[in-house]
């Protein structure tokens, strides 16, 4: 069903992440008071330790690993390539499931069991726990039902996840996936949308910043404390700016070398060609290299002639040019003037750099990446076009069948020499190397 | 030296008749809200007793405040018990340190309107208590101030850890049915100059105020980790179970600002409260911290600065403190209890978290003596000797000088040099041979008698409370703009619904 598919895992995470970043900043700046990791361990301490504590360290270590192999897959790939790593995270994977299967287990038995937390409990709240029950129960599933979940999500989801965000939506990797794993996609954009709405904003204030900040934090109210000591105060916010600026560096650098470290891992432990495999690698190599060169020997060839031939005078005509080649490899256009003399225009606008069209309306040709209009005859273009400056006119050569040389022009000055009607009906148009190059 | 201005405090034991007006002066005030109803900002409590929340001392159990510990070229460094910048990130799901409900006791109010409801019978209608959390009927098993009074009660004042100091023998002493006696401890947040709330913050909620050192936290930052709860070694953060943010004691912020006395200061029946300005080098704070246990209440004061030595002064106006500030601190009777004196010593500094709040402490009760059959109160009884004292000088050392008696000592002494003093001016019954044997023991001299016996027995509300004007009209007019125009109608502060996350 691609209507399904489409609302729920191409609109549906759109809106979901829109949503909760909107509605979290929202929240966050405009309630700060509902901004609260909202711990009821002080009503209920015990059957919390059972359940916050095996709940956090599973999920976080889930998401860390489907974080990972969303970041940088290929890293991912080569690791699992080996066997044994690829076991091992498997059953951690199902290890981890069920120690929050655990975690959510306790957490909700505490919610209808012990009075005190239920005062303190929401409707959300239960939405909250059933979600998040649901959605493991549906991944521990998925681990067991369908194994190696941890390789072949690479090649499925990661690209769904990654068309996701560059904004090319492709759903040809997971809509023939089996339904759970389906499901398991919905119901984690579910959460990503429940995220303002419910206790989960608590994810946001992670303290990270604790690690760094000194053990006292003094604020003045006034500003007599910065009038009084100017270099003191200044000094004091300097070392907090070097401090953040540290840290926000250190954290790049770190999400940079990630990246190199991907590489220089897949170079030295990624997965190795059988010989066939080489032997089909170096066999499209040879085809691709042989293409580049033959394709640079056709432009030398042209660069070594004198002229090259444009086309027959009698074909041009004033109203759709001939496309050919110049020297410099950059498309032009040919066309008749009203003398019955070829007129030789570059198609190489002069905006941005793209191939003008043909068709001449009015003595004009259009650039269609832009609109720019411009005059064949003068090479203007328009005044209100994003071109502003002419495009050139090429020199040509007029010549008869045996290679006499009859009219020819410089691309500047007079055109000269004569052609009589006899001469007219079989002369051919070439652009001269002496023209454009030297 | 950076110079920090701080609103410190004195009790006087002496005079505290543990009515816990106080309490209820701050509870109808600040506390009396949902989720709220359990916290008891200020609270008054019998030593030796167990205290609020129950055991609140044990830092094996809390692990709140500092260590230190000496290196082998003598300075360490000073570490949070618990609440590190790592072991902080595992609590955050779970805090074995945190004291939960039934370390303070169940809020509960009655069903008053069943008094009204009930229908017609034989017998009288009665109001259940009902919890304030659940709203359903519950059992009393404790309360804010459960073991008021109950010195000598194997449950409770036996479990008062600072009796550990003593030995079986003194122990027995303390409990027996004659000589039974007790004290009381009112207790508000210390605004301490080293809170070790302030640095377990783990969003950086908390923060000591520079003008005037209070302590506070910022509810809109707060995240609710609960980490100053475990991190306060005197149990002074409370979280509210409601809100899922921590609150604690504002020292009446609001009522300061306007040149008006914190409440439970205001209300004291015994007047026992003082409220003044210190100057102290925050410079040295940290390292004033990390010396023996038996050094800090010296330490202590070598990090308070003389409000009237010229180069302190110099130094004082160079880092923002106001002329107006520096005549409050020249005029505190906190100075004077604490430095001219050194008669008010701080509450388990070993818990090094400096705090500024000092306690005068109790004399020995007077006692009366049964002779054929009837109590009779002779000169000599009125002042028993040191060594006789019902409340072992190791009991208040433990209390009010890291265990260092000679500091309890040299206050206590002094104090009775006071009262012997006194005694000889107003009736001439002591000989005056006893009266400067007492006096020189005591390190007095007539003069300063005199000004003790003024400033404790006969002060005047304006020498109690020195106010330093905390010049708020300064920072709402401030150069930037007018309060008007800054705020309009809403007046000089920005309302924020107090609600519960969803």
């Amino acid at each position: 069903m691609p209507a399904l598919d489409n609302f729920f895992l191409i609109a549906l995470p759109y809106l979901a992440v829109v949503i909760c970043l909107v509605g979290s900043y929202y929240r966050i700046k405009t309630r700060p008071m509902t901004y609260s990791a909202l711990s009821s361990q002080f009503l209920e301490s015990k059957g919390l330790m059972w359940g916050s504590l095996p709940w956090h360290i599973g999920i976080i270590t889930i998401i860390a690993a489907h974080f990972i192999a969303f970041l940088v897959p290929g890293l991912w790939q080569a690791l699992l390539s080996n066997q044994t790593v690829l076991l091992f995270v498997e059953a951690a994977g199902l290890g981890l499931s069920l120690l929050c299967l655990f975690g959510l287990a306790a957490l909700l038995l505490r919610r209808f069991t012990s009075e005190k937390v239920q005062s303190v409990t929401s409707q959300m709240d239960l939405v909250v726990l059933l979600v998040l029950l649901l959605q493991v129960a549906l991944g521990a599933h998925i681990a067991v039902s369908l194994s190696w979940g941890a390789l072949w999500s690479v090649g499925t989801t990661v690209p769904y996840l990654w068309s996701l965000l560059s904004f090319t939506p492709d759903l040809s990797m997971v809509q023939d996936l089996p339904l759970a794993v389906k499901a398991h996609i919905v119901l984690a954009w579910v959460l990503i949308l429940l995220v303002p709405f419910s206790r989960l904003i608590h994810m946001f204030a992670v303290p990270l910043e604790y690690i760094g900040r000194p053990w006292q934090n003094v604020v003045w109210v006034s500003d007599r404390r910065k009038e009084a000591a100017p270099q003191a105060f200044v000094e004091g916010e300097a070392r907090r700016y070097f401090v953040k600026g540290g840290l926000a560096a250190v954290f790049g650098l770190s999400l940079l070398s990630v990246g190199v470290f991907d590489k220089i891992f897949r170079f030295f432990f990624g997965p190795r060609l059988t010989a066939h495999q080489e032997t089909e690698l170096m066999t499209t190599r040879l085809s691709r290299l042989e293409a580049t060169s033959s394709q640079r020997k056709l432009e030398l060839e042209r660069q070594e002639n004198d002229y090259i031939l444009v086309g027959s005078l009698a074909e041009l005509n004033s109203e759709r040019g001939k496309y050919f080649i110049d020297y410099t490899m950059m498309p032009a256009l040919a066309f008749k003037t009203a003398e019955g003399l070829p007129l030789l225009i570059s198609a190489k606008c002069t905006h941005l750099g793209c191939t003008v069209g043909a068709d001449a309306v009015d003595g004009k040709i259009l650039c269609p990446c832009h609109i720019s209009y411009f005059s064949i005859d003068t090479g203007m273009p328009n005044a209100d076009s994003p071109a502003k400056t002419p495009l050139p006119h090429l020199g040509w050569v007029l010549m008869d069948t045996r290679g006499n040389q009859l009219v020819s022009y410089s691309g500047k000055g007079a055109v000269k020499g004569t052609l009589s009607e006899a001469q007219r009906a079989s002369a051919r148009v070439y652009i001269a190397k002496a023209h454009q190059i030297g | 030296m950076d110079v920090r201005a701080q609103v410190s405090m004195v009790f006087h034991l002496d005079k505290c008749i543990g009515c816990h007006t106080c309490s209820i002066a701050c509870k109808n005030v600040w506390t009396d809200r949902a989720g709220a109803e359990y916290m008891w900002w200020n609270n008054v409590e019998t030593k030796p007793g167990t205290g609020f929340p129950t055991l609140w001392e044990d830092q094996n159990h809390y692990k709140g405040g500092w260590t230190w510990k000496a290196k082998g070229n003598g300075k360490g460094r000073l570490q949070l018990r618990s609440q590190n910048k790592f072991d902080s990130f595992i609590k955050l799901f779970y805090n074995p340190n945190q004291p939960g409900l039934e370390d303070y006791y169940e809020p509960w109010t009655y069903k008053y309107q069943d008094l009204f409801d009930a229908p017609e019978g034989d017998d009288q209608p009665t109001a259940i208590p009902i919890s304030q959390i659940t709203g359903e009927p519950m059992d009393i098993n404790a309360g804010p101030n459960w073991d008021d009074d109950l010195s000598g009660s194997p449950l409770y004042a036996e479990n008062d850890l600072n009796l550990d100091a003593l030995s079986e023998e003194e122990r027995e002493q303390l409990f027996e049915i004659e000589r039974l006696s007790m004290m009381y401890l009112p207790r508000i947040c210390n605004h301490c100059a080293n809170p070790s709330c302030v640095a377990s913050c783990p969003s950086g909620a908390l923060y000591k105020r520079g003008e005037d050192g209070i302590v506070l936290i910022d509810q809109e930052i707060c995240k609710g980790w609960r980490a100053c709860v475990a991190a306060c070694p005197y149990k002074k953060i409370y979280y509210n179970w409601k809100t899922g943010k921590s609150e604690k004691c504002i020292l009446c912020y609001p009522k300061l600002e306007t040149g008006q006395i914190p409440n439970c200061f205001h209300s004291c029946v015994g007047r026992i409260r003082y409220l003044g300005v210190l100057l102290y080098d925050a410079d040295r704070v940290a390292e004033a911290m990390q010396v023996p246990d038996h050094a800090l209440v010296e330490s202590q004061r070598s990090v308070i600065l003389n409000p009237f030595d010229q180069a302190v002064i110099e130094a004082a106006k160079a880092s923002g403190i106001s002329e107006e500030f520096l005549y409050a601190a020249q005029n505190s009777p906190v100075y004077k209890y604490v430095m001219d004196w050194k008669v008010a010593l701080p509450l388990h500094i070993e818990y090094r978290t400096m705090p500024m709040l000092f306690y005068v402490p109790p004399l020995l009760p007077v006692m009366g003596k049964l002779e054929n059959g009837i109590y009779e109160h002779k000169s000599e009884a009125f002042f028993s000797t040191l060594e006789k004292s019902r409340l072992p000088i190791k009991f208040l050392a433990k209390l009010f000088a890291a265990g260092n008696e000679s500091q309890v000592e040299a206050a206590v002494r002094k104090l009775m040099a006071v009262r012997y003093y006194r005694r000889s001016v107003d009736m001439d019954d002591i000989d005056v041979v006893e009266i400067s044997k007492v006096m020189r023991e005591g390190k007095t001299t007539p003069k300063e008698a005199d000004e003790i016996y003024a400033l404790t027995a006969i002060p005047t509300i304006d020498q109690r409370f020195v106010l330093p004007p905390i010049q708020r009209e300064e920072v709402i007019g401030g150069g930037h703009c007018s309060p008007e125009a800054c705020k309009g109608c809403t007046g000089l502060g920005t309302p924020v619904a107090i609600e519960r996350g969803p």
